[in-house]
């Protein structure tokens, strides 16, 4: 038991670098809670805590994947520009999906056009995630989406 | 005055009309925008690593290197990166938003062939262009001004800077559906943005409400366009 409490404190360090922050970075937070106040998911009826994401990742607690920020989160900085310390809790919750290797068909597809052509190639992200669009209902928009299509041949450049 | 321009994925792409519209724009007021050669993605917000997602801009940066000193990122997410990673490179390139270059005093001068007298707009500049702060734009109100200085009236000040819900429409659409409906539910009048993901959720979500770019709206006072 003890040593998966200590695996999962090492790995919430991996993701807290991974944000780009160190743990000891997390400690000056009061606890204040003004991020859960501000926070866009409460928008969605769903309650959420971004500041105990925070201690949890501290505390070296694991972070599940269904927890509501790590599904939701909208990365609209709100809680960030609301807290004193300007915490930038959308990309720990970035960090932590990654870990989680959570990515819709879309994401995987957008991240494949990105390592094939350096850009995103719109109509390859849409082929690749098409049965996810199918699925989830996507094709309705289509009549609103016509002023977005436009046609180009992909352009390949260097990723970085 | 010559800027370098880095259009990124969504103004070749989706975004074409905003692309299109803001060269128009820059034209009439008398810059040139010159494509950063072989300019990457950005990697939007779509990296949990750090140091991977600032790793795309500091390339841009060192594609722009001799190129030029002002690079004009006009999409929130492109912009925000760009800005991040010359601050950490301590880079003298400067970033800038269109909206920064809008200046009061270069549009009050505009030679208006139109106004908007009797229109009332909702401008709706959403989360990425306005925070976090160290990388928000400075005229956090240029499309107010603009609006009422030709006579138009505004509304939906207090959702202004609300979250539309962009970046999960393709991961849960009913939470952009959600928070998208509620922008349009306490605003009236048409939508002025500037943002394409912004644009294509309030347009998807939106039952007739017209979503313009703010670019669409300098045009027509311009004379360059009929309708808005
Ligand atoms: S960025 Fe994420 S955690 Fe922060 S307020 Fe927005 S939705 Fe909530
Ligand atoms: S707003 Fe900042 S300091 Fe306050 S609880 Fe949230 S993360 Fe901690």
């Amino acid at each position: 038991m003890q040593k998966i409490e200590k695996n999962c404190a090492l790995q919430n360090e991996k993701i807290i670098e991974l944000a780009g922050y160190k743990k000891e970075d997390f400690s000056v937070c009061l606890g204040c809670k003004i991020c859960a106040s501000v926070c866009t998911v409460n928008d969605l009826s769903i309650n959420t805590n971004p500041q105990e994401l925070l201690s949890s990742l501290f505390l070296g607690n694991t972070i599940e994947k269904d927890n509501p920020l790590v599904r939701y989160c909208t990365n609209c900085y709100r809680c960030t520009s609301a807290c004193p310390w300007k915490i930038r809790i959308p990309e720990v919750v970035r960090a932590l999906r990654e870990d989680l290797g959570i990515e819709s068909q879309f994401e995987k597809a957008f991240k494949g056009a990105i390592s094939i052509w350096g850009r995103v190639y719109e109509p390859y992200v849409f082929l690749m995630s098409a049965t996810f669009m199918l699925k989830e209902g996507y094709m309705q928009y289509m009549p609103k989406w016509l002023e977005y299509i436009s046609f180009h041949l992909p352009h390949k450049t260097k990723r970085r | 005055m010559e800027y370098g321009y880095y259009p990124g994925c969504s103004l070749t792409g989706s975004a074409h009309k905003l692309d299109v519209t803001l060269k128009k724009v820059f034209k009439k007021l008398g810059h040139t925008l010159k494509e950063i050669p072989d300019w990457n993605c950005c990697g939007a917000f779509e990296y949990g690593n750090r140091n991977e997602l600032v790793g795309f801009s500091k390339s841009n940066l060192k594609k722009a290197e001799g190129f030029c000193n002002e690079i004009v990122a006009p999409c929130p997410a492109c912009y925000k990166n760009l800005k991040e990673a010359s601050k950490e490179e301590g880079k003298p390139v400067s970033i800038l938003h269109p909206l920064d270059m809008f200046e009061y005093s270069d549009i009050s001068s505009i030679q208006a062939k139109r106004d908007l007298k009797g229109r009332l707009f909702t401008p709706y500049y959403g989360c990425v262009l306005l925070r976090p702060e160290e990388t928000a734009i400075k005229n956090k109100d240029i499309m107010e001004k603009v609006i009422t200085l030709f006579g138009g009236e505004v509304d939906g000040e207090k959702v202004k800077d609300r979250c539309c819900g962009g970046n999960q429409f393709f991961i849960n659409k009913w939470a952009t559906e959600r928070l998208s409906t509620l922008i349009l539910d306490k605003t009236r009048g048409d939508l002025l943005v500037f943002c394409p993901l912004c644009h294509m959720a309030l347009k998807t979500f939106s039952k007739n409400r017209k979503i313009l770019y703010f670019t669409d709206m300098l045009l027509y006072l311009m004379g360059e366009t009929n309708t808005l």
